[in-house]
């Protein structure tokens, strides 16, 4: 007797983003097993990331090298300047990269972290010499020739630097790993006179040892990030008088790049994922919550393989906080609107874009450091090229593992996609082997009322949407369903896939 | 009126001879001229001096005078010889008598006079506890005022040792609890250019050199409230090691008093002794003096007498005259 056709909705499938960690057979079918290029959408729809736009036209003096780091500064009179570093080169400007580098400077390493503090943006690299530049020298300099600056001796040569309470603050010098140094109020050239000063945390951390990975200002705090553990300090106004506030044993932060604020939280890398800080206003301890539960092994494996930069930015326009492993040029893409039922946040996988940095302007727009120089966050192609979005379901086993599942069809509505192809996939019983049914996405541009009514395009009501009906074909007791796509220039949200299937005996 | 010392009268003794011729005129007519010339008026004078009337007198008189002027020098002898016997047992009567005083607690005050210079002498002499409480007292002085002239500086640093023995303990523990409470609030390694280390660190560090500063302060001031305590309390003992001798003064001057009265009394016996003795030899000389006088007078008379021309028998006159004159003398 024929068995009816049962229908199983995957209903905005992996919504809640890449899910490595549960039992597949367990999961629940709003996870993906993968998601790479992919983003949350606002409508909490898995959908293709955004690409970029390189701005640069002239990177002579990036060469070959990557844009390392990116740091838009401002001053009180208005004035803004991009400044960015790679190829061993202190480096300006957006569209013409300009070489700021201070004559007769050797620098042979491009881990610059940079803060704008008081109208100046500081340069702190270990072991060098910082470096600073306002608008009114309109060069960047060393900065002990600052007047009133402190011998360069004195002057930390620190690899990270924190601007906060009117200070700046700088940390993880080669020969002191446990020694916070902060400078005059708002005078960050002057580093022995004034209310300067230091503090050695070697006694503090909670495990007897640990070296100064990255400082942070958060809720009147100064977080001091070990390797291993957190020491934070409160009433950091007057450094001299700062308590300690609190500890934690066992987090740490990996790299001071991975240190980003989301205003109600700091987010930071550490040796077991993605951590914050959750705010809490009664009590006084810093609750600490894993946002990368869903990828925990797929972090630390990315960590323990990791011999380059790692870069972050957070982006409250976009919504996510993004994670880049540029030696494996591997970004993870947190979104930060919410979190799934373990408190992690959904995360997708951005694989081979070349980003190797980031910054997020004053106004919202997301600039994105490559080896083309400085581009933006925009359109959907990697600098006019289509990148590849792709979803994979974890096995779905429909509720009954031991019963055959014998798909018959496979009906994707998608959103947007313009032109698009499509590759709808599936494979059973964790098999990589996946059948495909390719299909090509017709013509997505809206036409809107009174702009191209009746003349290039049909009359639509926005975003455009796309459902189709795949025949499929096999059979197993667990089923995995992808999704495949080239972006290129329109946007691809995955709304639903509406699985048709028999169900089987028993096996 | 009656011739007490029966010289006669004056008229009689020296008008005696005043009759007949006379000598000095005859002398004086001799030289003018008349006779002999000089060797005439000489023989005349020589026969008119061996008259009888004129040659007894002549010689009585002179007898007279000369023992007249012979008393009067023995007057003034035997005034002198008075005078002298009388300064000298009255330098006798004046001279200081020398006394003792013996005070009940045993201490003696003597006073002598030298015999050799002359000199007034005084000796003091405590008891055996005074002296012993002299020396005890004098001793202590002079060990407080070596204590006073000792290097304050000394005295200053064992003060200040001492006061800083004293809190150190409490500053360890203040040191300790703040180190405490430092690393409780994870600030053990804070270092300031404003402060050096942490505030409370800089305030404790001051408070306590505060009280170090004070301590030296205290110590010095001390060191030297010290070394004018011991100079007074030098001064007070040197003060009371000699009240012994003090009051042995004290307790002679009740004694110096009588002494005085017993001296001005000595001095006032021995004025109205010599006013006395002055007052006799005063008469006596008087009346040595009118007995000279007198017999001056006799002589004198009689001299005039012997010159003068007498119209009586110059014997009878004569040795009626010096009968009386002599019946007088040594009347």
């Amino acid at each position: 007797m024929a068995q009816q056709l049962q229908s199983i909705n995957l209903v905005a499938p992996a919504f809640k983003g890449v899910n490595t960690e549960d039992s597949p057979l367990a999961q629940d079918p709003s996870f993906a097993e993968v998601a790479d290029n992919a983003v949350i959408d606002k409508r909490g729809r898995i959908a293709a990331r955004k690409g970029h736009s390189v701005t640069t036209t002239n990177k002579t003096v990036l060469g070959s090298d990557s844009i390392r780091s990116i740091k838009e500064f401002r001053d009180d009179g208005g004035n803004t300047k991009i400044f960015s570093v790679g190829n061993n080169k202190i480096i300006s400007g957006t569209t013409t990269l300009v070489d700021e580098t201070p004559g007769s400077y050797t620098i042979t390493a491009d881990n610059w972290k940079m803060v704008t503090f008081n109208d100046k943006i500081y340069f702190f690299q270990g072991t060098y010499e910082p470096l600073v530049y306002d608008n009114a020298s309109s060069s960047v300099v060393k900065l002990s020739t600052v007047a009133g600056a402190s011998g360069a001796s004195d002057i930390p040569k620190s690899n990270e630097v924190l601007a906060a309470y009117g200070r700046l603050w700088c940390a993880d010098i080669s020969n002191n790993k446990s020694t916070v140094f902060w400078s005059d109020l708002l005078i960050g050239q002057n580093w022995t006179g004034g209310t300067s000063g230091s503090i050695d945390i070697s006694k503090v951390w909670p495990d007897g040892y640990d070296e100064i990975v990255a400082l942070a200002a958060h809720n009147s705090l100064l977080i001091i990030f070990g390797k291993h553990s957190i020491v934070a300090y409160q009433g950091a106004e007057a450094p001299a008088s700062m308590t300690l506030a609190d500890t934690v044993a066992g987090v740490g932060c990996v790299d001071r790049d991975t240190v980003q604020y989301t205003g109600t939280d700091v987010l930071f890398l550490s040796h077991t994922g993605l951590k914050s800080f959750g705010r809490t206003i009664q009590e006084k301890s810093l609750p600490i919550s894993s946002l990368s539960g869903n990828i925990t092994k797929d972090i630390i494996g990315s960590l323990q393989t990791e011999s380059s930069f790692f870069r972050s930015v957070y982006s409250p326009e976009e919504g996510f906080y993004l994670l880049t492993f540029v030696g494996q040029d591997i970004t993870y893409c947190f979104d930060v609107r919410g979190t799934t039922e373990n408190g992690s946040y959904r995360v997708t996988r951005w694989v081979s874009t070349g980003f190797t940095s980031y910054v997020r302007k004053e106004n919202g727009d997301l600039l994105i450091g490559t080896s083309n120089g400085i581009s933006e966050y925009t359109g959907y192609t990697d600098n006019a090229t289509p990148y590849r979005f792709k979803y994979y379901s974890p096995s779905l086993t429909f509720g009954d593992s031991s019963r055959i599942k014998i798909l018959k069809k496979l009906k994707p509505t998608l959103v947007g996609a313009n032109n698009a192809t499509v590759f709808l996939k599936w494979a059973y019983d964790f098999k990589g082997t996946y059948s495909t049914a390719e299909f090509t996405v017709g013509d997505q541009i809206t036409g809107f009322f009174g702009e191209s009514e009746f003349t290039a395009v049909e009359f639509t009501g926005g975003a455009l949407t796309n459902q189709r009906s795949l025949n499929a074909t096999g059979y197993g007791t667990s089923v995995v369903v992808g999704l495949e796509a080239d972006i290129d220039g329109s946007q691809l949200s995955l709304q639903e896939i509406n699985v048709m299937a028999l169900i089987g005996k028993l096996l | 009126m009656d011739d007490e010392y029966n010289i006669g009268t004056p008229s009689d003794v020296l008008g005696a001879g005043a009759t007949g011729s006379n000598p000095i005129m005859d002398a004086s007519n001799a030289l003018s001229g008349g006779g002999n010339g000089f060797f005439d008026f000489l023989g005349g004078l020589a026969d008119y001096a061996t008259q009888p009337g004129v040659l007894l007198p002549g010689i009585l008189g002179g007898l007279l005078t000369g023992e007249a002027y012979g008393r009067l020098s023995d007057i003034g002898k035997q005034a002198r010889t008075g005078a002298e016997a009388l300064a000298e047992q009255q330098l006798q009567q004046t001279q200081f008598r020398p006394f003792t005083v013996t005070t009940a607690t045993g201490a003696g005050f003597g006073t002598r006079v030298d015999p050799i210079t002359g000199e007034v002498k005084t000796t003091m002499g405590l008891s055996p506890q005074e002296q012993a409480m002299q020396s005890q007292l004098l001793g202590g002085a002079g060990g407080f005022f070596t204590g006073a002239m000792q290097d304050p500086a000394i005295r200053e640093q064992e003060l200040y040792g001492q006061i800083r023995a004293a809190t150190e303990a409490d500053e360890r523990m203040e040191r300790l609890g703040l180190e405490e409470r430092l690393a409780a609030q994870g600030r053990l390694g804070v270092r300031t250019a404003q402060f050096g280390g942490t505030p409370e660190q800089l305030a404790m560090e001051r408070a306590q050199q505060q009280a170090m500063a004070q301590a030296r302060l205290g110590a010095a001031q001390q060191a030297r409230q010290e070394q004018v305590q011991q100079s007074q309390l030098g001064g007070q003992f040197l003060g009371m090691g000699y009240v012994p001798q003090q009051q042995l003064l004290a307790a002679t001057q009740p004694s110096q008093q009588l002494a005085a009265l017993q001296q001005q009394a000595q001095l006032q016996g021995a004025g109205l002794f010599g006013e006395a003795s002055m007052s006799g030899l005063e008469s006596q000389l008087i009346a040595e003096q009118a007995r000279a006088n007198l017999l001056g007078q006799m002589g004198t008379g009689l001299l005039s007498g012997a010159f003068t021309p007498q119209q009586t028998s110059p014997t009878e006159s004569l040795v009626g005259d010096m009968v009386r004159q002599f019946g007088g003398l040594f009347n």
